[in-house]
C-alpha cells in the first residue's frame, strides 16, 4: 500500500469515526414520544416518506425543478458509485476490464451535472444569497471527487492525485453539509413518523 | 430592540440544550440550501423576496446553532454561516419567523430533505420567547387568555348574555322551547368548545352548532368557566404557557366529568389541543376529544342528522385549514359533510394537504404590525378561490374565517365565508 493510498485510509478512519458520533447521537436521543393517541400507523408513512413523498409525482420542489431533480439524482448516483469504487480502488488498483470505461462515462455526466448545479447555486440570485462557503466547498470536493475516480479509472498514473483528493473528500465529509447522507434518513423517519401518528401520510384518496 | 445581555443570550441558547429527542438535532443539521423549498411558500409566491424562502429561515436558526453547538462554526464560523445570537440576528428572526410565516407546513411536505421547516421555525419562536421578544401584539393576546380566561378578553357575564340570546334566537326559529344551550352542565357526554371570535363577533356559529346538537339529540354542554379552543402560547413558542392554557381546558373536561370533548372549528385550536397538549402536559388524554368536524361527519353517517340537498343551490367551495389538515390529519370529514347535501361542489387547486395557506396561521391575524404582508401574500388563496367560479367559501376554521373575510374585501371576490357548521345548520332538516 502506497503512502497516498494509507492517507486515503487514515482519512476514512477519520470520516466514519466522526459520522459514528453523530449516529450515536441520535441513537442516544432517540425517537419522539408522543403522548396524543395516534390517528394513523407510523410504519405505512416512514415508507410513505422514503418512497413516494419522495417521487416528482408528489413532491413540490422534485415536478416543479425536474432539471434540477434530475441532475441531482445523477450526482447522487456518481457520489455512491465513486465511494464503491474507492473502496475497490483502496485494495484492487488499477481497475480493469470494460467497467472502467462504463463507469467513467457515467462519472462524467455526473461531473456535469454536479457542475451546472454549482452554476445554479452561483448565478441565480435567491439561491447565491442562501448559499454559505460550505455549500460550494461540499460541492466542489464532491464534483472533483468523481471527476479523478473518472480519470483514475482510465489512467491509473493519476493515482496520487486521486488518493489526495479522496483523502480531502473525507475529512471534510463530517464537517459541512455532506452529513446529510447521515441526517437525510433521520429526518425522513421523523417526517414519517409526524405524519404518521397524525393520518397525513401515506395521503388519503380523496 | 435593546442590547442582549449574556443571560437572555444563554435563555435564547437554551432550546438547544437537552433536547427531548433526535428531531431537532436531525432537522438542524438537515438543510443543504438547495432552495427548492421556494416555490411551496405564500410569502415567496407572492412577493418573489428572497428572504422569504423557507431554507433562509431554517438557516436562521441553525445558524446560531452551529455557532454554539458544533466545532466547525465555533472555530470556522464564516464557513458554515454560523452566526452570534445578538441583536441583528434576533431582529431579523423576529421579522422572518413571526413575520413572514404562518407554519402552515406545506414547505415542509414537500421539502426535498424532509426538513421539518415548520418544527424549526417554531423552535426560533422558543427562543425569541425565552429571551422575552415575542411581537407584542401576539403576546397580549397569550396574555389575555392567561389572565381572562379566553383570548379576547370577554367577561363571563357577557359571554352568558350572549350566549342566551343566541339560545332565544334558536328557540324562535325552530320553534321548540327545548333547543337550548347549556351551560355549565355536568355529566354530559359532549364539551363543546368556542373560538373566542364566536361570542365576540359571529355568535350565529354558536347557536348553528346548537343547532346540529338538538338535531343530532346530542348530551351536550358548554362551559363559562373556559371554553377558548385556541392556544395563542403555540403560536408564540412559550410552552410553559401553552401548557398553562392547555391545562385549564383539560381540568374543566375533569371538572364537568363529559366524556368527549368536541374542539370547536379553529385549526391551530384543534391542533394545539389534540396534538400538542398532551405532549405539553407530558401525559395522555384520560377523555375523548374529537373535532366538530368529525363529530358533524360521524352525525351524517349514523344518521343522527338529515340534509336538505336543495337547500344551498349555489357553488360551493372548501378551504383546508393547515392545522385541520395537513398537520392534523382531518381530510376527507369535511368532504364527507359537503357531498352529503352540496349539489356543486368544486375543489380548490391544490386542495387537500398541498393546499395554500390563507395567510391567517401562525398568529399573523394578532399580529397587526404584519397586516400588509398578510394581505400581500393572500393573493394566492385569492386567485385559488376566483378559479372555483364559487359563491360560497367554506372553512371549518373560524381564524381562516377572519382572514378569508378580510381577502373577500380586499380582493373584492364577492363571495360568502361560511364554517362548516353553519352551512350544515342552514340545511339541517328537523322533525
Amino acid at each position: 500500500m502506497c503512502w497516498y493510498q494509507i492517507l486515503a485510509l487514515v482519512s476514512l478512519v477519520f470520516c466514519v469515526g466522526h459520522l459514528t458520533f453523530h449516529l450515536l447521537r441520535l441513537i442516544r436521543l432517540g425517537k419522539p414520544h408522543d403522548y396524543a393517541p395516534a390517528s394513523g400507523k407510523v410504519g405505512p408513512a416512514v415508507q410513505y416518506s422514503f418512497t413516494g413523498a419522495m417521487s416528482p409525482g408528489k413532491k413540490e420542489s422534485a415536478y416543479l425543478h425536474l432539471p434540477t431533480y434530475g441532475a441531482g439524482i445523477i450526482y447522487h448516483l456518481g457520489t455512491f458509485l465513486s465511494i464503491l469504487l474507492f473502496f475497490i480502488l483502496l485494495f484492487v488498483f488499477p481497475f480493469t476490464g470494460l467497467f472502467r470505461w462504463i463507469f467513467s462515462v457515467f462519472l462524467f455526466i455526473s461531473v456535469a451535472c454536479g457542475v451546472g448545479i454549482l452554476i445554479k447555486r452561483m448565478v441565480k440570485k435567491g439561491l447565491n444569497d442562501l448559499s454559505n462557503p460550505d455549500d460550494y466547498i461540499s460541492n466542489i470536493l464532491v464534483t472533483l471527487f468523481q471527476l479523478m475516480t473518472a480519470i483514475v479509472l482510465i489512467l491509473p498514473f493519476m493515482a496520487p492525485v486521486y488518493f489526495i483528493v479522496v483523502s480531502l473528500f473525507l475529512l471534510y465529509f463530517p464537517m459541512g453539509k455532506l452529513k446529510h447522507v447521515l441526517y437525510f434518513f433521520a429526518a425522513r423517519y421523523h417526517l414519517g413518523f409526524f405524519y404518521g401518528r397524525r393520518g397525513v401520510w401515506p395521503p388519503k384518496p380523496l | 430592540m435593546g442590547s442582549l445581555n449574556k443571560e437572555t443570550i444563554q435563555k435564547g441558547l437554551d432550546v438547544f440544550q437537552n433536547p427531548a429527542d433526535s428531531k431537532l438535532i436531525t432537522h438542524l443539521n438537515s438543510c443543504v440550501h438547495c432552495g427548492l423549498c421556494a416555490e411551496s411558500c405564500i410569502y415567496y409566491l407572492a412577493t418573489k423576496d428572497d428572504r422569504f424562502i423557507p431554507a433562509r429561515k431554517v438557516d436562521l436558526v441553525a445558524s446560531v446553532y452551529k455557532r454554539y453547538c458544533t466545532h466547525i462554526g465555533k472555530v470556522f464560523p464564516s464557513i458554515v454561516n454560523a452566526r452570534k445570537l445578538n441583536e441583528e440576528t434576533t431582529e431579523e428572526m423576529v421579522d422572518l419567523l413571526f413575520g413572514a410565516c404562518t407554519m402552515c407546513g406545506r414547505c415542509t411536505a414537500h421539502c426535498s430533505i424532509g426538513v421539518d421547516i415548520s418544527f424549526i421555525v417554531k423552535t426560533g419562536r422558543t427562543m425569541l420567547s425565552n429571551m422575552g421578544m415575542v411581537p407584542a401584539t401576539l403576546q397580549s393576546t397569550v396574555n389575555a387568555a392567561l389572565t381572562s380566561g379566553n383570548n379576547m378578553s370577554i367577561p363571563t357575564e357577557e359571554f352568558v348574555d350572549t350566549v342566551k340570546w343566541m339560545e332565544e334566537e334558536l328557540i324562535d326559529e325552530i320553534n321548540n322551547p327545548n333547543a337550548l344551550i347549556p351551560l355549565n352542565e355536568p355529566d354530559k357526554r359532549v364539551l363543546y368548545t368556542l373560538n373566542p371570535r364566536e361570542p365576540k363577533f359571529f355568535p350565529l356559529s354558536i347557536s348553528a352548532m346548537a343547532k346540529i346538537f338538538f338535531a343530532a339529540k346530542e348530551s351536550w354542554t358548554l362551559s363559562t368557566a373556559m371554553y377558548d379552543v385556541t392556544n395563542y402560547a403555540f403560536f408564540s413558542g412559550n410552552n410553559t404557557e401553552a401548557a398553562r392554557i392547555a391545562d385549564r381546558l383539560w381540568k374543566e373536561m375533569e371538572h364537568l366529568r363529559a366524556q368527549t370533548l368536541v374542539l370547536a372549528e379553529c385549526g391551530h385550536g384543534s391542533r394545539a389541543f389534540r396534538w400538542e397538549a398532551p405532549n405539553f402536559l407530558k401525559k395522555p388524554f384520560p377523555f375523548k376529544v374529537e373535532t366538530s368536524v368529525e363529530l358533524i361527519a360521524a352525525y351524517i353517517r349514523e344518521k343522527k342528522i338529515r340534509l336538505d340537498p336543495q337547500k344551498i343551490k349555489e357553488k360551493v367551495t372548501l378551504h383546508d385549514p393547515c392545522n385541520l389538515v395537513r398537520n392534523g390529519g382531518i381530510l376527507l370529514e369535511q368532504r364527507v359533510i359537503l357531498n352529503h347535501f352540496i349539489g356543486d361542489f368544486v375543489e380548490m387547486t391544490p386542495h387537500g394537504i398541498d393546499n395554500y395557506c390563507c395567510g391567517g396561521g401562525g398568529g399573523q391575524l394578532a399580529m397587526s404590525e404584519y397586516n400588509e404582508r398578510r394581505m400581500k401574500i393572500a393573493e394566492i388563496k385569492a386567485e385559488q378561490i376566483r378559479k372555483t367560479g364559487a359563491n360560497i367559501v367554506v372553512t371549518p376554521c373560524h381564524n381562516c374565517v377572519d382572514q378569508l373575510s378580510q381577502i373577500n374585501i380586499h380582493f373584492n371576490l364577492g363571495v360568502q365565508i361560511k364554517t362548516l357548521a353553519e352551512v350544515v345548520a342552514d340545511a339541517l332538516i328537523l322533525d
